[in-house]
């Protein structure tokens, strides 16, 4: 009995606690308060007069939702459509955040890419497999040209709105909660 | 295929046919119900709502009588970054004199911009731009149930939300409810749930509840739905509480002993107001009323009335009454500096005077009769009252005045003098100040005057000093005795030998140290 006692301290020693799976964030409310401060920013925007435009295209995902088209796809297709265009509006965020000298209008874009990498975190917490699209953009399907930050974000908040809380919502770790 | 095989295959097509029918036409109520909410909701042309995933509708309105044929007008949509669409459009007709153009699309895409153009003849004549998750415009919540929670003033209120999935938690609710005739009503909000209780409701009310439901904004928007059918409740009728029972039993129960300890402290008080005393003359006359009936001639007759004296001057615990005899010849001796007090004493009048004038022989023989009188009254009231003598005189009590002019009737009373026959005064009264004597001995019964001496001593007093008014005339002073009496204003001498008699019944009880225990008859002249 000694020698198993001796044996399990050394086995707490040498082998540190596996860190437990996060807990699934379900709450839509987290979803809809980066929905609004993306609205937002896109209201801020349309004051923003000199200082606020883009110098080059910029590729965002597409918005467009169809019901029926969307629970054809299966959850991995769902979640890499998702993930893909989170990548897509970070890097269209950090361009204009980049480019952009309206003092009140950059600090809505950077709160925005905060909210973006919240997103990523609350995927991870329903244990979505984490997807990174290519470094090159080009010939992504699924993706709009854009040349106005006005364009960008009202494609971040319809982004947010569509496919994002579609995804959340048909989550399988949040059907698991509910039931 | 067999007929019956046919047959079934027509019944079926015409079921189908019905209900298509039936349907149709409740989409176009539908329909209608919607465009006249949209049409006072929305100012924009065209207006748009989606019903749900799927379906969306366009329409705008024209005068009949300005509107073409359909066929002058195209409906084209884009959505963004895509190529445009041809609706085709249908006629409905609307109030007032107008029609509807409309547009119906059953594949939607939303989280995108939507591009609206409508042309009459290559003109232009509306153009919009939305997006369609924000224009939902829903049927109301179905199976609207309202029920009593056991609570008072309480209902619960349950629905069942419109069936769009995603949209569940996007949903907020409007939950209207007044009272029965009141067409106002209050307004509850519920977020994302299918069920809201009610508080704050009086009690034994009924109800009217309707529900409606928009989208929440954030995700999904759009506007309020018509209202539910009405549903009717009542709530439960008001409980008494606990505590305010026990506390009215608590508060009623101290009051109760409140009153009884009053009323114990007090009983006799009470009992004196609510059952008085009536005083008995039975112990002072024994028999009068067993024996006798109430018969006062007959029982004193039977009795006797020396032994009612005496055995009142024996058992009596009572301190006699202050009756003084006054003698005319003892006033004229005795008094004759000071006054008489004034009392209410029945000087004779010139009425009087005549009598004696007339009867002067009588006169004469009256007063010595009266003298002796006086003096074995005299004799009587120092026995009792020692020291009463000319004090009294000078004392505060009430007086009275006899006359001593004495009928032939009184030979029988002078006779039974000595027997003390029962005192039966007539009170001489004066027209103006001795007019109003208050007696209270009782109401005589064969009393034929108005005066009643007070047991109070309310006589009135002549302003003028009592003067003897000559001889013959016994004055007795009678002590406040608290006694009442009757007695007839003597307004002739014929009155004189009528006898007053005692009144059976007390008004007032007789103080002790006051009541009266002389017996002795005496007539007084009215001097009115």
């Amino acid at each position: 009995i000694q020698i198993y006692k001796v044996l399990f301290i050394l086995l707490e020693w040498t082998c540190p606690g596996l860190p437990s799976p996060p807990r699934p964030i379900c709450d839509l409310r987290v979803l809809n308060h980066f929905i609004q401060e993306a609205r937002d920013a896109e209201v801020a925007m349309k004051s923003c007069r000199d200082g606020c435009g883009l110098t080059e295209l910029v590729s965002v995902p597409q918005t467009t939702v169809n019901f029926d088209d969307w629970e054809r796809k299966n959850a991995t297709e769902q979640a890499q459509e998702v993930q893909t265009g989170l990548w897509l509006l970070h890097q269209a965020l950090g361009l204009l955040q980049a480019s952009m000298t309206d003092v009140d209008l950059n600090n809505h874009i950077d709160n925005s890419i905060r909210n973006l990498l919240s997103i990523n975190a609350v995927l991870r917490s329903l244990n979505i497999q984490e997807y990174t699209p290519p470094t090159s953009a080009v010939g992504l399907e699924g993706t709009w040209k854009v040349s106005s930050v006005a364009e960008v974000l009202q494609v971040h908040v319809n982004f947010l709105r569509g496919k994002v809380r579609l995804l959340l919502v048909g989550a399988e770790a949040c059907q698991q909660d509910v039931s | 295929m067999t007929r019956d095989q046919h047959r079934r295959l027509v019944a079926v097509y015409l079921v189908c046919c019905v209900m298509g029918t039936v349907s149709t036409a409740q989409r176009a109520q539908d329909f209608q119900r919607k465009a006249s909410m949209l049409l006072a909701a929305e100012p924009e042309n065209p207006k748009c709502f989606a019903e749900g995933r799927k379906a969306f509708t366009c329409f705008w309105e024209e005068d009949e009588e300005r509107a073409g044929p359909v066929e002058q007008y195209s409906f084209t949509y884009a959505y963004q970054n895509e190529n445009g669409s041809r609706c085709p459009l249908t006629v409905a007709p609307a109030a007032g004199g107008k029609k509807l153009f409309v547009c119906h699309l059953d594949r939607i895409q939303m989280f995108v911009q939507l591009d609206i153009q409508v042309h009459r003849e290559s003109v232009m004549i509306h153009n919009r731009s939305l997006l369609v998750e924000l224009v939902f415009l829903l049927d109301p919540p179905e199976n609207v149930t309202v029920s009593s929670t056991g609570h008072q003033g309480q209902l619960n209120v349950s629905w069942v939300p419109p069936p769009l999935k995603y949209m569940d938690d996007s949903m907020i609710y409007e939950v209207m409810y007044a009272k029965e005739g009141d067409p106002a009503g209050q307004v509850e909000v519920a977020r994302a749930c299918s069920e809201l209780i009610l508080r704050g409701l009086q009690a034994a009310t009924r109800y009217r509840v309707e529900v409606r439901v928009r989208l929440d904004g954030i995700t999904y928007s759009g506007y309020w739905s018509a209202w539910s059918d009405p549903v009717w409740m009542e709530t439960l009728p008001a409980d008494l509480d606990p505590l305010i029972v026990s506390l009215t039993f608590i508060i009623t129960f101290i009051l109760f002993l409140l009153c009884l300890i009053v009323l114990l402290s007090h009983h006799r008080f009470f009992i004196k107001k609510v059952w008085p005393t009536i005083p008995v003359p039975d112990s002072k006359f024994q028999g009068l009323f067993t024996v006798y009936g109430g018969d006062l001639q007959e029982w004193l007759r039977q009795t006797s009335g020396g032994l009612w004296v005496t055995s009142a001057l024996l058992y009596s615990e009572e301190r006699p009454s202050p009756v003084e005899v006054l003698s005319e010849l003892n006033l004229c001796r005795s008094l004759a500096s000071p006054p008489l007090p004034p009392k209410a004493c029945n000087a004779s009048t010139q009425r009087d005077e005549r009598e004696l004038s007339n009867g002067s022989d009588s006169a004469q023989t009256d007063e010595w009769r009266a003298t002796q009188q006086q003096h074995w009254l005299m004799e009587r009231l120092r026995e009792t009252r020692p020291g009463m003598g000319s004090s009294l005189l000078e004392s505060q009590d009430t007086y009275v005045t006899l006359s001593t002019n004495n009928h032939s009737e009184e030979d029988h009373v002078d006779d039974t003098l000595e027997e003390a026959l029962p005192l039966e005064m007539h009170v001489a009264s004066r027209k103006t100040p001795l007019s109003e004597f208050h007696s209270d001995l009782g109401s005589g019964q064969q009393s034929s005057g108005s005066g009643r001496l007070s047991s109070q001593s309310s006589f009135e007093y002549p302003s003028q000093g009592w003067t003897p008014k000559g001889p013959g005339y016994t004055y007795m002073a009678v002590a406040d005795s608290g006694v009442s009496m009757d007695y007839s204003p003597m307004s002739r001498v014929d009155d004189l030998g009528k006898v007053a008699l005692y009144a059976n019944e007390y008004k007032n009880e007789i103080p002790p140290h006051r009541r009266p225990f002389l017996t002795r008859q005496y007539h007084v002249h009215d001097d009115g």
